[in-house]
């Protein structure tokens, strides 16, 4: 149901069934450690390019959220995924592995969002019924794609961001999940892979930290951004470029839907980054808003200061991880009950810079809530 | 103890003339590129003011292996080659003169390629 | 929202900037470094052969260093020392070699040549147009001298 341009309300929810993360080893070191489903020890995950590692991980992603949700691939009517790369190579190399109708999207490291924001308005609008989504990045075949090769000695600007290595999926689905989706043991995906695979999995991260789920976890609202630019032209410092696009659509959310920031647990956005973070909180305070401390920039704290990544994770598989990771548990144990995610992209590309335009951004909102699980089901743990 | 002295010389005017290179970095963030290119720009310069042949007198390799040695010789080959030879000089010489380094880079750039592999980065 | 010009104006005031002392003396210490390891060959070459002209003496010495920044680049240390050192390690002729060879062996995998040829440049071009066009430029007004 339409509230205002571009807000919308779903009629029924559409919920989370399950979430798969992949990350690498860098990843796992920093803050959201023991979040994530499967963890690289080599990333290249004995492929002979780092774009085709991006592509199995994502591959890898998205049959781990079905596996888990205890789907079959023929369960799932419709595809969304999405990535950095040339044309969404990683995504659409991915997808000819399923026999699944697929759709592409991006909207760069705001990818997640978009397929969040499109999957559950198939699934209200009663076009699927159970939908992936998934995006993917990779550090060594972003860095080269956007920015030098990996052996260039050069130095990295102090408000560059890390690409996270990463995929992150989730199934989307108009049923309500059972208790036992998402709680299959990561383990049982790894036992299905092959011997080779499984060689490149570090052994102390085959399942992550175990929780009492309590809750299920569903899409109820969205906000569908706009692209934003306010002249910034540094394609070293992004989080600049997108912290307007994420103050806009925060400030657009909260006026059709007419609310306070503080009828939300939490707000997360994307991958602003430490500096973009800050320049958000500037932005939204000269607005009247205090997003306080129940604010958290998933970019900004993926990596702890030692990790020398200056200004915290980027990337489309940031948010994805994150949330499928660490926010959806957070959900189903009911420490977090109402949620705004807020996934940021800064829209430029290789070229675009050197023709002198300047870097536009664009942030979507969704807004997730939860539900109690039936009793039946919480006993039976 | 000459020696010593020399080193030291090409230790602190090679560190110094890193140093503008940083300078120009931190301020403007300039890409590796530009700044081998303004460097290389600043050696040509140097040499057609003759400047040049009394840094190397003085720093020997402190001006010489910065990429202002690869411009300098550039310039003196152009120069010489415009006296020797008229205008054919002038267009083969800069070339030749730093033709042995332009080939190498090429056949180790090449072999190199085909054996390793670039390695991910952990920072 | 906030006006355009006032963003622009805050993120200029407020940007993280680079730690200046740091820098610089990480740049001075490993620039000096890699231009005594010049002199160094330089010294070793003049031993070697005493006879020979002092041109290509400068040759072997930009031969050498460029064969160690390139060596470096191979076995995946220089960018380590590039991410200490910055400029450092940039201006100095093993910088620009490090400038070929990263790009060639980042598109190996794209083949030999679509690959490592044709990318090979793609850094470096710049460097080497200028260098060739300066150059020449530098000779006709040679001619006049």
């Amino acid at each position: 149901m339409k509230i205002r341009k571009g807000s919308f309300r779903l009629s029924n929810g559409v919920y989370f069934k399950s979430g798969y993360t992949i990350v690498g080893k860098k990843e796992e070191d920093g803050n959201f450690s023991g979040n994530f489903d499967l963890v690289l020890k080599n990333d290249l995950w004995g492929e002979k390019s780092y774009e085709k590692a991006e592509c199995k991980m994502h591959r890898e992603a998205i049959s781990g959220a079905i596996a888990k949700s205890n789907l079959t691939r023929d369960d799932v009517d419709i595809m969304l995924a999405g990535d950095l790369l040339n044309e969404l190579s990683a995504s659409s190399l991915a997808a000819r592995n399923f026999p699944t109708s697929f759709l592409g999207l991006y909207n760069a490291c705001s990818t997640f969002g978009e397929c969040v924001l499109v999957g559950s308005m198939l699934i209200d609008g009663g076009f699927a019924d159970i939908v992936t989504c998934s995006t993917s990045s990779h550090f060594s075949s972003a860095e080269r794609q956007y920015r030098y090769p990996l052996e260039l000695g050069n130095q990295r600007t102090p408000t560059a961001q890390w690409t996270v290595t990463g995929a992150g999926a989730c199934v989307l689905s108009k049923k309500k999940p059972n208790f036992e989706d998402n709680l299959v043991k990561s383990d049982q995906v790894i036992e299905d892979m092959n011997e080779k695979d499984r060689k490149f999995i570090l052994d102390t991260a085959v399942a992550r930290v175990k929780y009492e789920k309590n809750h299920v976890a569903k899409v109820v609202e969205g906000t569908i951004g706009r692209v934003v630019d306010l002249g910034i032209d540094d394609e070293s410092n992004m989080g600049a470029a997108m912290a307007p696009a994420a103050a806009d659509t925060i400030i657009r959310h909260l006026g059709d839907f007419d609310r306070k920031i503080d009828y939300y647990d939490a707000i997360f956005t994307g991958d602003l980054g430490r500096y973009g973070k800050e320049l958000l909180e500037y932005i939204l305070s000269k607005e009247g808003i205090d997003l306080s401390d129940t604010y958290m920039d998933t970019g900004a704290s993926y990596f702890k200061p030692e990790q020398q990544t200056f200004q915290g994770g980027s990337g489309a598989g940031c948010i994805s991880t994150v949330f499928n990771g660490y926010i959806l548990s957070k959900l189903e144990n009911g420490a977090l009950n109402r949620i705004l995610v807020v996934p940021t992209g800064a829209l430029l590309n290789k070229d675009t810079p050197l023709q002198k335009e300047t870097i536009p951004g664009i942030a979507h909102a969704f807004v997730v809530e939860t539900e109690k699980i039936k009793e039946k089901y919480s006993k039976k743990q | 103890m000459d020696y010593f002295l020399s080193y030291l010389k090409v230790f602190a005017v090679g560190g110094a003339v890193c140093v503008v290179g940083q300078v120009l970095i931190n301020k403007t963030s300039m890409s590796s590129a530009r700044i081998l290119v303004t460097f290389l720009l600043l050696g040509v310069l140097l040499e057609i003011t003759g400047a040049f042949k009394y840094m190397e007198e003085f720093a020997g390799a402190g001006v010489t292996v910065p990429i202002m040695g690869f411009g300098s010789n550039l310039a003196k080959g152009a120069l010489e080659g415009a006296k020797e030879e008229g205008i054919l000089g002038a267009i083969k010489g800069g070339l030749s003169a730093v033709s042995a380094g332009l080939s190498s880079v090429i056949l180790f750039g090449f072999f190199f390629a085909l054996i390793f592999k670039s390695k991910s980065k952990k920072v | 929202m906030i006006e355009r010009e006032i963003y622009q104006e805050h993120v200029k005031k407020t940007a993280p900037k680079s730690p200046m002392m740091r820098s610089l003396i990480a740049a001075f210490v490993v620039g000096g470094i890699i231009c005594s390891i010049g002199e160094g060959v330089k010294d070793i070459v003049k031993l070697i052969a005493p006879d020979m002209a002092k041109q290509d003496v400068g040759s072997w010495v930009s031969m050498s260093m460029i064969f160690l920044g390139a060596f470096l680049t191979a076995i995946g240390v220089y960018d380590k020392i590039g991410h200490f050192a910055g400029a450092g390690s940039i201006v100095p002729i093993t910088g620009f070699a490090n400038s070929v060879v990263s790009p060639a062996m980042e598109y190996n995998r794209e083949g030999v040549f679509f690959g490592v040829c044709a990318k090979m440049f793609v850094i470096a071009g710049p460097i080497i147009v200028f260098g060739v066009v300066s150059s020449v430029l530098v000779g006709i007004i040679g001619l006049f001298l």
